[in-house]
């Protein structure tokens, strides 16, 4: 018995390799494009994030922004702010209801149909419906859009409920879909044919392999905008991103520690570019279930008893900037400088405990990052006087806490640092919710008059420099309350070889230059 | 009746855990996550029916199962069994070469140790083994990964095969994917060759001290025909159930040896699975985790009745 299934094994290597040198001349096809013409091939880290449709790509990652290279939005978001993108030029009523856009012209969908201003009419009706997997089209879970008209075949007029300083981009930043395929279908979330990866974009997706995750894109020949500057733009799988960039793998890397950033700083064939720091971690308090740090006093103790050089130094390694007490973190576009800082103070902090012996219960995730924190604030902590006990949990059970409010005080780590400062509101100010950003709760029993009605006036304030006033203001008022405290937001470091291909840009609020579609793009800004 | 109470759990487990398929947070380190509004968390519950009670909900898992479908996934946005049909091959191939290798290697290497047992041989043989089984699986993948794929190139970094691949022949798509698999075949092999190793060889040490043994000795028989006929063929009935029954663990061990090497398999998806509170999907791969260990179970049954006649 055992000989006959060693012979097997031996009759399957044998087989293996006949055909191994049956064909060895011809190898696949994949190294044939070297050869012709050059034409830009750039390789991404990989991973499946689901099928870049506006329903179907997985709400974690950057599914988002590979279903963006094929569907266009009216406005784009470009290095210093919103760009005209399918539409021209925009017009928005003096009451500030009604918003015009006038569309660019000879746009085509990547079937060869012509894009107008019934899809994008449509395309809004559909989402109302239809919620998309990243849904722009609300604000405090209100659907803010009253009518939408194409007015001709290049013009459309968006009716609003409200007049709010915030709806330019979230009307700009929708995708547009086009109304012969989608009007058919019933199920969003079960569409996935190819028909439904048909935009009007720059890129059309070849291939996607789930199991695998990757994912292959073509520039769309008949694309109406900016030339690409890449041919063809692959995600592929990869278990180390260092590595696979070192073996050529792929042509760009976040994944760079500071250990091994002098290897490539010191190398001319490599530029290292450090990113915008709209990443970071905050704590939150719960003044719900601890009701002692409604005391002021008491959370000023904490912000000057925490040593958040101490935190980038050595869990973030100085890939990071310490948190702003007004919350928008250095690097934002309306950052105000002038919001008190607390700099780290033992002394102050026990001055302002009064003597007073307190102690909690802190809940935090389980990476080694958010443990490390963990372990410094508790040892710096200790030294004013708070006593810190620490429960760590996996991500999820950590979201469903802070959902629930059933912690004393939190670690949290997110992204959309850099959005619209509208986010101030919506991570401050209670009974509202929108999903601006994440962890956009408000602070359990926390509120504060003057802040919120701050937050309100800077929602309706339309003219942008009086709305940059009130935004400082608020994180001026928000850095002395503290009503949690940022602790540090990360600034990776990307490394690429600038001979290969030196497009990368970033989004003005958004950290991640391979998720900008116009890194790809010939855009002059 | 096993199998009820399994799915049964299946069914619970994951509910009972904390957290939720729809919110969302946080984010690792650097990365970004969209947050649903209540609005839309609300919809996608009624879309999915976890809106509403457990009962319900379970009766209905219950009556989809006996027609045969088990469900569609919350985070995937996909037929759970197209999904697990697709990666199951993946995971099925380097689990059966993983096992077959390791037992080939262990059960002749248990072989020799047994016949020249507390030898030299034996000694050194016996530490090497048990030394390196003890090291976990994902660390000697980490260890391949450095050496053989990174530092020497002799293999892929990642993924099952080639991506965006044209193969002018059908042989090239082989070699491909064998390349690929080779290093966590081997990975996993090593990781169960202890278990093999120790089995065949404290089971061929047993049928060595019996009568025929030394019949066959006496007749002069040589060596290499003593071990691997008359010896092994005795020894082999622990061997081959234990075959069927460490089809589960390897399976563990096959999670984390895919996730190291980003092997397109179950046990990547199981892990994305959990991390996502995806129910539907870690009920399909749980149940089909169950089913294989199951039939397995029951294959040993039926193969050992007949390799053993005392069996009845």
């Amino acid at each position: 018995m055992f000989k006959r299934i060693l012979n097997t094994v031996m009759a399957i290597v044998l087989v293996t390799t006949l055909g191994l040198t049956g064909c060895s001349n011809s190898k696949p096809s994949e190294s044939k494009s070297e050869n012709t013409n050059k034409p830009v091939v750039i390789s991404l880290e990989g991973g499946d994030w689901g099928y870049p449709t506006p329903f179907s790509h997985y709400s974690r990652g950057p599914g988002v922004f590979k279903m963006n290279l094929i569907f266009d939005s009216l406005l784009e978001r470009g290095e210093k702010g919103y760009i005209p993108w399918l539409a021209d030029k925009w017009d928005i009523s003096k009451d500030g209801l009604i918003y015009t856009f006038t569309l660019k012209e000879n746009v085509k969908w990547q079937d060869g149909k012509p894009m107008t201003a019934e899809d994008i009419k449509f395309s809004f009706e559909y989402f109302a419906k239809h919620p998309p997997v990243s849904n722009d089209l609300m604000v405090d879970n209100k659907s803010f859009i009253q009518s939408v008209e194409a007015v001709d075949a290049k013009t459309v007029r968006f009716k609003v409920e409200q007049p709010l300083a915030i709806l330019l981009g979230k009307i700009g930043n929708t995708r547009i879909i086009p109304k012969h395929i989608w009007e058919k279908v019933e199920d969003p979330q079960k569409f996935n044919t190819p028909e439904a990866v048909i935009g009007t974009g720059p890129y059309v997706l070849k291939d996607y392999n789930k199991e695998q995750g990757a994912y292959k894109f073509e520039a769309f020949k008949d694309f109406w905008g900016p030339k690409q500057k890449v041919d063809t733009l692959q995600f592929v799988p990869v278990s180390d991103s260092v590595l696979a960039f070192d073996k050529g793998e792929i042509d760009l890397t976040g994944s760079i520690t500071t250990d091994i950033l002098s290897k490539y700083q010191n190398d001319k064939e490599y530029k290292v570019m450090q990113n915008p720091a709209f990443w970071g971690y905050r704590l939150i308090f719960n003044m719900d279930t601890r009701t002692e740090l409604k005391d002021k006093e008491i959370r000023q103790a904490f912000a000057y008893a925490i040593d958040k050089n101490e935190l980038v130094e050595k869990v973030a390694r100085k890939a990071a900037v310490p948190g702003n007490a007004g919350y928008l973190p250095v690097g934002h576009i309306w950052y105000n400088s002038n919001a008190k800082n607390y700099e780290f103070n033992i002394e102050k902090a026990k001055q302002l405990l009064k003597g007073n012996k307190l102690s909690f219960k802190l809940l935090t995730g389980n990476s080694n990052d958010e443990l490390r924190i963990a372990e410094l604030l508790k040892i710096s902590l200790a030294k004013a006087g708070i006593e810190i006990s620490i429960t760590s949990a996996d991500t999820k059970t950590r979201d469903a806490a802070i959902k629930k409010g059933n912690y004393e005080i939190v670690l949290n780590g997110h992204g959309g640092w850099g959005g619209d400062a509208d986010l101030l509101r919506t991570a401050f100010v209670k009974e509202k919710t929108s999903n601006q950003s994440p962890s956009a709760d408000g602070i359990p029993g926390y509120s504060n008059d003057q802040l919120n009605e701050l937050c309100k006036q800077q929602l309706y304030e339309m003219d942008p420099a009086k709305r940059k006033d009130l935004v400082f203001k608020i994180q001026e008022l928000i850095a002395e309350e503290i009503p949690q405290i940022p602790l540090y937001n990360t600034t990776g470091y990307i490394v690429f070889k600038p001979a290969k291909f030196d497009g990368w840009k970033y989004m003005f609020d958004h950290h991640e230059v391979t998720h900008n579609k116009l890194s790809y793009l010939d855009v002059k800004q | 009746m096993t199998f009820f109470v399994i799915i049964t759990l299946n069914f619970f487990i994951p509910r009972l855990m904390p957290g939720d398929p729809f919110i969302f947070l946080s984010s690792s380190e650097g990365q970004i996550t969209t947050t649903y509004s209540e609005e839309q968390i609300a919809k996608y519950k009624a879309y999915y029916g976890l809106d509403k009670p457990m009962v319900v909900q379970y009766t209905s898992y219950i009556t989809n199962l006996l027609k045969g479908n088990i469900g569609y996934s919350i985070y995937y946005n996909n037929s759970v069994i197209n999904i697990i049909g697709k990666r199951m091959l993946w995971t099925v191939s380097i689990v059966l070469a993983a096992i077959l290798v390791s037992c080939l290697i262990g059960t002749v290497l248990g072989s020799l140790s047994a016949w020249y047992r507390d030898g030299v041989f034996d000694k050194v043989l016996y530490s090497f083994i048990i030394a390196i089984s003890e090291i976990p699986a994902f660390i000697i993948g980490i260890v391949f990964l450095f050496i053989l794929a990174a530092k020497l190139g002799l293999f892929p970094l990642s993924g099952g095969m080639k991506t965006f691949a044209n193969y002018s022949c059908f042989a090239d798509h082989i070699t491909d994917i064998l390349h690929h698999a080779f290093l966590p075949v081997l990975t996993l092999s090593i990781a169960r060759l202890g278990e093999f190793y120790l089995l065949s060889r404290n089971s061929m040490v047993s049928v060595l001290t019996k009568d025929y043994m030394r019949t066959a000795r006496a007749k002069g028989l040589r060596n290499r025909r003593i071990i691997f006929r008359h010896a092994l063929k005795n020894a082999m009935l622990p061997i081959v159930t234990r075959i069927f029954l460490s089809l589960g663990s390897v399976f563990g061990g096959a999670i984390l040896v895919e996730n190291v090497f980003n092997y397109p398999g179950v046990g990547h998806l199981m892990r994305e699975a959990v991390m996502v509170r995806d129910y539907v999907l870690i009920q399909g791969i749980f149940l089909f985790v169950a089913v294989t260990v199951l039939t397995m179970n029951l294959l040993a049954d039926i193969i050992y009745r007949r390799l053993d006649p005392r069996v009845s």
